[in-house]
């Protein structure tokens, strides 16, 4: 019984899922990261949503917007609401990009301008059927 | 160097001396606090061996555990198999969960939500913050009472026994999934759950579960548990005020083969 609970403890971090299907909308083998500039954050249930303007090579700026945890989950992990993450900060985001092709992808780690991570999302194949 | 030693030697006994379980006023473990469930892979994961292949191609289990604890396949009947596939392949878009429906028991209890429990003489109540749901458990020998409308987080009756309180739970209706991965039920699912508080920051969680229309016998989820969260608090989670899935799955729909499984 204490070994399962000693190798239950490497596992015991905050569980993975949010509320909805991931693989639904989301595709687990199409990982997608991206620099830009924090144009919006929603810090809104059941989920997080955020938005950057990303610049291509070519110096042309397309709007992206992320998916990533419920404020309640996000929050027990450092996060702070209008303090973590602000619009204008200039960030990477690793995510997975939606099944529809869109500007839109699910959000699983945020890197700040100074080298600071911080997750922002369960990862893929998570909450659904991949 | 001698203070050095010192200092371990107090950090050693201070790991050694957890608190002991708490005891209520009549002798029983104490519940009460907020806890956080889904420990050794969660509930996705213990679902059984079929749905957490289903959820990973590899076979991996959905939850990132390493076969911890190998759970049993949910054992349904051959009828129900067709409807699953279906499900699958839609890659669980109809999960009552998407809707902001009530998770039923046990999925509730492995949500990434925590949930808080208070206990008194005669009830143990159960808050949970995963779409605000709440259970009034009465643990004073009555039984379930006779006029029960299906719902989806069912009727619950505890009772004692030593240390573990046992709850169960009837008076489901089909509206739920038991976890992550087309895990449909019907209106006669029977669920029994036993907590034990096995030390200061642990509820271990077992459940059993009969369901006579779908499944093939009683069905034993893998374990899992539950850790105290001192100085945590339930927040707000207003789970329909901007999800946006619905409206995202009924564009996903105009074109199916976007999103529908590959044959397998």
């Amino acid at each position: 019984m204490r070994i399962l609970f000693f190798l239950a403890a490497l596992f015991a971090a905050a569980p993975a899922f949010a509320h909805h299907s991931f693989a639904a909308e989301y595709d687990g083998d199409k990982p997608i990261t991206l620099k830009g500039v924090v144009t919006k954050v929603e810090w809104e249930n059941p989920h997080m949503h955020f938005y950057l303007d990303v610049t291509d090579d070519k110096g042309k700026i397309e709007a992206w917007k992320f998916e990533g945890f419920p404020p309640n989950m996000l929050v027990r992990q450092g996060w702070k609401r209008e303090a973590t993450l602000k619009i204008g900060d200039t960030v990477t985001v690793f995510a997975w990009r939606a099944r529809n092709g869109l500007n839109l992808a699910h959000s699983r780690e945020i890197t700040f301008a100074d080298g600071k991570k911080i997750l922002s999302g369960p990862p893929a194949g998570t909450g659904g059927i991949n | 160097m001698r203070h050095l030693a010192a200092l371990i030697l107090c950090a050693s006994l201070a790991a050694a001396q957890k608190p002991p379980v708490p005891k209520t006023a009549d002798g029983r473990p104490d519940f009460s606090g907020v806890w956080q469930g889904g420990g050794a892979g969660g509930l996705s994961f213990a679902i059984g061996a079929e749905n957490a292949k289903a959820a990973r191609p590899d076979g991996a289990p959905a939850q990132g555990g390493t076969g911890v604890a190998r759970a049993e396949p949910a054992p349904y009947q051959d009828w129900v198999q067709p409807r699953l596939k279906e499900l699958r392949d839609r890659r669980a878009i109809d999960d009552p969960d998407n809707r902001c429906l009530l998770a039923g028991i046990p999925r509730i209890t492995g949500m990434p939500l925590p949930l808080k429990i208070v206990q008194t003489k005669d009830e143990v109540i159960f808050m949970y913050e995963t779409f605000h749901a709440f259970r009034v458990i009465p643990t004073d020998g009555r039984g379930h009472p006779d006029d029960l409308d299906p719902s989806f987080l069912g009727d619950s009756v505890g009772h004692w026994e030593g240390d573990t309180l046992v709850v169960d739970v009837t008076g489901f209706n089909d509206k739920t999934w038991l976890g992550n991965g087309a895990t449909i039920h019907s209106d006669a699912l029977h669920v029994v759950e036993r907590y034990q508080r096995v030390d200061y920051n642990t509820i271990t969680y077992n459940v059993t579960l009969e369901d006579p229309k779908m499944f093939t016998k009683r069905w034993t989820l893998a374990p899992s548990f539950l850790t105290l969260r001192p100085g945590e608090r339930l927040r707000e989670y207003e789970c329909i005020a901007d999800n946006q899935d619905l409206q995202r799955f009924e564009e996903l729909l105009k074109t199916p083969t976007v999103f529908v499984r590959p044959p397998q």
